[in-house]
């Protein structure tokens, strides 16, 4: 018991103390931050003109991905091809993690930091509009790629979704002759691309091949695995399936997997869209019969260019009356022409 | 370090990284990234502290990611599709956001589910139901429509109060998020609830030993039910405050924030075994993990390596937290054996 004694008045001081200095530490920084930067180099503080700063600095650009995947990681390769070809530009590739409230901080954090051009690629278009809005009026063009945002920035740089689905339609439904049912793996709901790309089939269909039927719309949460077994479940409830549309190449290869094993490959057409490397060497084996391909790393490439012209301060954000629209030339890759895409620009 | 001085642990360690990181990496001592992290986090602080309830009982919350994608989604469809002034929008939220937390505890309670597994499975059943009622789902041109009704915009509004103290000549105030204010009047409220009444002290207890508290005649059902109410009401308006900074809802809301709350939780000395912790300690825990996020993001650190260096801070907490607990039971074996 008189252990415990002991110990009672020690702790109280040595908790002040702690108090004290962290207090202290903390009045210190907050003062050193409200009163302006802290230079790390001479450890002196002031008042700084933000646009002394960005002038006598490198140029910052950065772009904020959805998650780690194939086509960010392609486009960011593009982009820094670009960039770090020109000296005084600064680029870095920030992860998303897949949740708004994450790429809405990173906005936050950008801006703050005076970046001259931020590439973004938003995981919900309304969700970041009020981030792009922040951007805008910090004088900061914001450059989104292949998903759009409600809100007026820069310039929007897409696959074409829309137009390279309706041409999806067209070559498929020449595939298939004219008539037969189709079946479509989509996408999970409530992504913008998702609804272009399958408006544009159901449109292209429509237009160019008005016998074949859309007899399903399965969604198969764009992974290879979920398509396989929601393809089975479709050919089950009908068996004379004529063609498959996977709204992204990996539903689309889950599609193949099932064609192969139940031998069906040549008696369905089978098309994918994005045209990522395995789709390519899929179509070189007579496989998948086609896909919707963009040249990925271009795609990063004019993004890139567009935001250097914007970095070089001739032409201001709040300039755009009216956003660019960009949509990527695409080429629907098929057996005949497949090998034309070359190695260096398959990703 | 005995249990006292621990308490100043965590609060020193944050004004350590605090200050490293405004002498350290560029622009993270500005009024500006003041506020970014005041917005970011305040809501992060919010889920950590209803978390700690559930805690406290030696239980755990993992649904409190879907009830804030819940209450998010109910957000949306009553202001868009139902039209209602925001005004009836904020209660009906945080209702329906409690009811989910109390569906919780009614479950561990009367089914005698194990907290992991009961929270688990509503954490599913929740997600699930956000696709059913999403207004997104239904009616596609809602998925790009924000929400524009003044009270629930007004949520995200930010105080200026270096003009209303009349510094704003000398120095430069961060402009006061309304979504902070309303995280300390919570942390306030929480605070009072846990140390001043009855229930906190029974809560403690039913914590501290859950058959004990029980034989001592503490209605421990009614306290695990509320706990897990307050838990819920909390992801509510989190949620409100997340929709009304993000101006629309999604259905992958709150993925993956049951984890980090968990984390500023347990950074914030609430032990998983029960018993111990605080409302402050979470929210600073949360800050804390903010300040590294932010700071290392500035000074062009990889998010990888970030993700890794959060996961150490929690290891840290979590051993510290082991190492006072085993200190603390030595001295009272030690205390035992000499008395007795």
């Amino acid at each position: 018991m008189s252990e415990i004694n002991h110990e009672a008045p020690q702790p109280k001081r040595r908790g002040f103390i702690k108090t004290l200095v962290a207090g202290s530490v903390t009045a210190g920084g907050a003062a050193a931050g409200l009163l302006g930067d802290v230079d790390p180099v001479d450890g002196s503080f002031g008042m700084r003109q933000a646009q002394a700063q960005a002038n006598a600095g490198p140029v910052k650009m950065a772009f904020i991905e959805w998650q780690p995947h194939t086509v960010p990681a392609a486009w960011s390769k593009g982009i820094e091809d670009v960039l770090k070809s020109q000296a005084g530009v600064q680029y870095k590739l920030l992860d998303g993690q897949n949740k708004v409230e994450v790429q809405v901080s990173l906005m936050d954090t950008l801006i703050n930091e005076g970046t001259s051009v931020i590439f973004l690629q938003p995981i919900d278009s309304v969700a970041l509009a009020p981030s792009i809005n922040k951007a805008k009026r910090a004088g900061i063009p914001v450059i989104t790629l292949n998903i759009d945002a409600t809100a007026p920035h820069a310039a929007h740089v897409e696959m074409s979704h829309y137009y390279g689905a309706m041409d999806i339609a067209r070559v498929m439904g020449e595939k298939m002759g004219g008539k037969g049912d189709v079946a479509i793996l989509n996408a999970p709901p409530g992504i913008v691309i998702r609804d272009q790309r399958t408006k544009g089939f159901v449109d292209g269909m429509k237009k160019h091949h008005p016998s074949i039927k859309v007899v399903a719309d399965q969604v198969a949460d764009w992974s290879r695995k979920k398509a396989q077994d929601v393809l089975a479940t479709i050919l089950a409830a009908k068996p004379g399936l004529a063609g498959v549309y996977g709204v992204n190449d990996s539903m689309a290869l889950g599609a193949v997997d099932v064609a192969k094993e139940k031998g069906l490959l040549g008696k369905m057409v089978i098309f994918g869209n994005d045209g990522e490397r395995d789709a390519l060497e899929s179509i070189e084996k007579a496989e998948l019969t086609g896909t919707q391909y963009t040249d990925v790393f271009q795609q990063g490439r004019f993004a890139a260019a567009s935001a250097t012209v914007l970095a070089s301060g001739q032409v201001p954000a709040t300039a755009f009356k009216k956003q660019a629209h960009l949509l990527m030339p695409y080429v629907i890759v098929t057996k005949e022409n497949v090998a034309q895409i070359q190695p260096s620009q398959r990703w | 370090m005995n249990r006292r001085a621990s308490t100043y642990a965590l609060p020193f360690f944050l004004a350590l990284t605090f200050a490293f990181f405004c002498v350290f990496a560029p622009r993270f001592a500005t009024s500006a990234n003041l506020e970014n992290l005041m917005a970011g986090y305040a809501f992060v602080a919010i889920v950590a502290i209803g978390q700690s309830f559930p805690i406290l009982l030696k239980g755990i919350d993992l649904s409190i990611g879907a009830i804030v994608a819940l209450a998010g989604i109910v957000t949306l469809d009553l202001s868009l599709i139902f039209h209602w002034p925001g005004l009836a929008v904020i209660p009906a939220v945080l209702v329906v956001a409690a009811l989910a937390g109390a569906v919780n505890g009614l479950l561990i309670v009367y089914l005698r589910l194990q907290p992991f597994i009961a929270t688990l499975a509503t954490l599913a059943a929740y997600r699930g139901l956000v696709f059913l009622i999403s207004g997104r789902q239904l009616f596609p041109e809602l998925s790009t429509t924000p929400i524009t009704d003044p009270w629930i915009v007004a949520l995200d509004t930010y105080f200026d109060i270096g003009s209303a103290l009349g510094v704003s000549d000398f120095i430069q105030l961060p402009g006061l998020p309304l979504s902070f204010v309303i995280l300390v009047v919570l942390l306030i409220g929480f605070q009072v609830l846990l140390l001043a009444t009855r229930f906190g002290r029974d809560l403690y207890a039913v914590g501290g030993n859950h058959e004990a508290a029980r034989l001592a005649g503490i209605r421990t059902r009614r306290v695990t039910i509320l706990a897990y109410t307050i838990s819920g009401t909390c992801a509510g308006v989190a949620a409100l405050l997340l929709v009304a900074r993000l101006t629309t809802s999604t259905e992958a809301l709150g993925n993956g924030m049951e984890l980090t709350a968990i984390s500023a939780a347990v950074i914030g000395g609430v032990s998983l075994q029960g018993g111990v912790g605080t409302a402050w300690g979470p929210v600073l825990g949360a800050f804390l993990l903010g300040v590294v996020l932010i700071g290392l993001t500035l000074l062009g650190v990889t998010q990888f390596v970030q993700q890794i260096l959060t996961g150490a801070i929690l290891l840290a907490a979590v051993c510290q937290s082991r190492l006072i607990a085993a200190r603390q039971q030595r001295r009272t074996d030690a205390a035992l054996v000499a008395g007795g």
